[in-house]
């Protein structure tokens, strides 16, 4: 039976059919599928972590303890668990342990680009590669399986056009899940440097052997003067733009990209061409077996971002010195503006924002971004820095030490604050760094699509209040007393003490989906057309979404946008927004804090 | 043969799933399917740009500029943010709506005379005939019917609720001609 399956679906179905038992992640476009899919399977351990690392760690140990293991994360998460990525290789595993990442070329939901198989090269673990849901589901199975013959881990790396791309994908059944027990095995498991120095010789021993493995994933197509190496899914990209240049080749499909087999020393006597998507990695390798290769590294294909099928039938073309170029596209009769993605309307975080924007009027203030969707704070100039998980409390510091001058507040959301913020906030309380920490607390990690937080389960004024560090609680809903303690968590920032506020409401979206569930309709909100006075508060400074500036500069809110929230009726000066059906608005809030 | 079709819309108005469904109908009518969402958030609000391509065997998932045969708006300023994948033939299905972008007001119009300027144009009310049979969610298949049709994938549609299957309905009727909006003639 052929299911129309997105990648990561595709992924977690194929560590399904071979018995993955542990499971954990960490949620990140495009890679939070892959553990949504396989929460459904209950005779397993499937959970999000807090973080990365913690992920990989419940992964690697069950892998030690001889289980089938799988860690997910996207591109940058595999920076949060490099530790124990790379002790994984020195120690390697008793059962199967594959570490699912998934690249973000062209940061569509990044802050950075990375090529994962670069981990691979420099923690000595295969990487495989699919090209499509199909083989990102074989890969899967295939992958964890082989980790377990080889006892080491194994890293199957993804691309958004991979994970996040539908497709028909053959899925055999489930296996039943295999646990394990662990066996005390100290020169193995206990890297003290005599066991590790010992572990790295058996880690490069492996290494040598994995290169023959790698041919078993190597296939060839087709046949011509012309030979094309190419890796995931550049594959694609590669057959349709050989077509479409009408050029006939030997095309080499590389499954495991790292380590590359050694047999590919001999591919064609001339030039070959190499399209993979990211980093030039099977390039280089390439070269250093003495291929001569024309590929990324000089400039046949971008560097950057993502490969598309103009530019793989230009870099082929220009590779072959065919001189084909594509027509430019069309323009538009009429350019559009940009649509920058914005806080949903209603969203919490708005009225946070606003919050803060009032309390700290007429001060120099730097705001201390994260990662996450509270970053379209950028909309309203609230987002000065936002460069990784964790910037907003750790960069944040380091600005409040460095420009005595200036208040820093610091927001981060509650699944990254659980994720990255937790040792900060002992940093900030020991160094007694002067600051504001907002933690908008929506209780979900929204931005990857609603996975629950930990929020509920372990609240964040908690973790400030055992920590001693000053703290505040409020609904952003409540704008007029929201603003009041963001006053007096201002005013304690800048007598000096660090302070901690709780914003607290749960995301719109669930609420909405919430309402939805139980039969019951929002509330809108209108604009008294007569009573509107153009001052712009609502459209300019609360910046809800459904609020459209007209051209007589009044609001206009539409309805179809609109999630009742009141926040435009609490900050228009003029009292000219109306709910549509008032009995309903305090319901609707109680509901939604429920969410 | 391999059929290239660009969906557009804003946040929140169920392109992902418009293309999901299309692309159910087409794997129903036998066709090897890709669909890749290409870009946008899963917040409201932001430009969300998916495509479908179906045919025998598809390889890359991805369309290209000036490549298209179908590009379908969900809205109307998005229709034109898609222009550059229309090529020679390519058809241009819009849902005759505006959703504004905050802080800037653009005459609905002036949108939908500029995109009349191109030759295969079609406007479709399909937000209109939601709202008639209740809710701005029915958008998307009263353009999944529409679609379906003109690709010649409605047969086996057999997911939909009856709301759903109303507007699906409404939407294959259009695309037939059986039901001519003043609109898409004006268009022609
Ligand atoms: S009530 Fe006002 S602020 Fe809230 S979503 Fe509706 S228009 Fe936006
Ligand atoms: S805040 Fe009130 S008066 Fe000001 S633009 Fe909005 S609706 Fe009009």
């Amino acid at each position: 039976m052929r299911h129309l399956l997105l990648g990561n679906e595709a992924i977690a179905y194929g560590a399904l059919s071979a018995g993955v038992a542990v499971a954990a992640g960490y949620p990140g476009t495009p890679s939070s599928e892959i553990i949504e899919t396989l929460l459904e399977y209950r005779d397993r351990f499937v959970q999000w972590a807090s973080n990365e690392k913690t992920a990989v760690e419940i992964a690697y140990g069950a892998a030690l303890a001889g289980a089938r293991a799988l860690a997910a994360m996207k591109h940058v998460g595999l920076n949060v668990a490099a530790d124990p990525l790379h002790s994984a290789a020195y120690t390697g595993v008793v059962g199967g342990f594959l570490i699912v990442t998934a690249d973000d070329p062209n940061m569509w939901s990044s802050q950075n680009e990375q090529d994962t198989r670069w981990y691979g090269l420099q923690s000595y673990i295969p990487v495989l590669e699919p090209s499509d849901p199909q083989e990102a589901f074989k890969m899967a199975k295939e992958g964890l399986m082989l980790s377990e013959a080889l006892e080491h881990p194994v890293i199957l790396r993804s691309v958004t056009r991979v994970s996040h791309v539908r497709a028909p994908v053959v899925v055999e059944p489930p296996a039943p899940p295999k646990f394990g027990k662990f066996a005390r095995n100290v020169e193995r498991y206990v890297l003290v440097p005599q066991n590790a120095r010992r572990r790295k010789a058996e880690v490069l021993r492996r290494w040598d052997s994995f290169a023959d493995l790698s041919s078993r994933f190597l296939s060839i197509e087709g046949d011509g003067e012309v030979v094309v190496v190419a890796s995931g899914v550049g594959y694609l990209y590669a057959v349709e733009a050989l077509e479409r240049l009408r050029v006939k080749a030997a095309v080499v499909k590389v499954g495991m990209p790292v380590p590359l087999p050694k047999k590919l020393a001999d591919v064609g006597a001339g030039e070959v061409v190499v399209v993979e998507e990211g980093d030039p990695v099977v390039e280089m390798q390439l070269r250093a077996m003495g291929v001569k290769t024309r590929g990324k590294i000089d400039g046949f294909f971008p560097k950057i971002g993502e490969l598309t099928l103009r530019s793989v039938v230009e870099g082929i073309s220009k590779a072959l010195g065919l001189g084909v170029r594509l027509p430019d596209p069309p323009t538009p009769p009429l350019q559009p503006p940009p649509r920058p993605p914005y806080l949903c309307p209603g969203c919490p975080h708005m009225g946070t924002f606003y919050a803060f924007k009032i309390a700290s009027a007429g001060q120099k203030v730097i705001w201390s971004g994260d990662i996450g969707c509270y970053t379209l704070g950028i909309n309203t100039g609230q987002q000065d820095l936002a460069t990784h998980m964790g910037s907003s409390l750790g960069l944040g510091m380091g600005i409040a030490v460095a420009d005595r001058e200036k208040l820093v507040v610091a927001t981060v959301g509650d699944s990254t604050f659980y994720h990255a913020a937790l040792p900060q906030l002992i940093d900030l309380k020991t160094k007694k760094v002067p600051l504001v920490l907002v933690v908008m607390d929506n209780e979900y990690t929204a931005m990857t699509g609603g996975q629950p937080s930990p929020s509920r389960s372990v609240p964040a004024e908690r973790l400030a209040e055992a920590v001693g560090v000053k703290h505040y609680v409020i609904d952003p809903a409540d704008l007029k007393r929201s603003v009041e303690i963001a006053k007096a968590a201002v005013a304690d920032a800048k007598s000096g003490e660090p302070v901690v506020v709780v914003s607290r409401r749960p995301c719109t979206l669930e609420a909405l989906r919430h309402a939805r569930r139980s039969g019951f309709k929002p509330p809108k909100f209108y604009v008294v057309a007569d009573k509107c006075r153009s001052c712009g508060i609502c459209y300019n400074v609360l910046k809800c979404y459904a609020i459209a500036k007209l051209p007589d500069g009044k609001a206009w809110i539409d309805p179809s946008l609109c999630s009742g929230c009141s926040m435009c009726a609490q900050v228009c000066p003029y009292d000219a927004i109306k709910p549509t059906e008032p009995e309903k608005v305090g319901k609707w809030l109680e509901l939604w804090s429920q969410a | 043969m391999v059929t290239s079709v660009v969906i557009v819309g804003v946040g929140g108005q169920g392109v992902m799933t418009l293309a999901r469904w299309l692309g159910r109908a087409a794997m129903a009518a036998g066709y090897d399917v890709k669909i890749a969402e290409v870009h946008g958030l899963s917040q409201r609000g932001g430009s969300v740009e998916v495509h479908v391509r179906l045919g025998d065997r598809v390889y890359g998932p991805v369309v290209s500029e000036g490549d298209a045969d179908y590009v379908v708006a969900m809205e109307a300023l998005e229709a034109l943010r898609a222009f550059r994948y229309i090529g020679g033939n390519t058809v241009l299905v819009v849902n005759k709506r505006v959703i504004q972008i905050p802080g800037r007001y653009l005459d609905p119009e002036q949108v939908y005379k500029a995109l009349q300027t191109y030759k295969n144009l079609r406007l479709v009310p399909a937000f209109d005939i939601a709202m008639k049979i209740g809710d701005p969610i029915y958008e998307n298949s009263v353009l999944l019917g529409y679609l379906a049709k003109l690709l010649g994938v409605d047969e086996r549609v057999d997911w939909l609720d009856e709301r759903n299957r109303r507007a699906f309905d409404e939407g294959r009727r259009l695309a037939s001609g059986d039901l001519q909006p003043s609109a898409s003639s004006m268009a022609s």
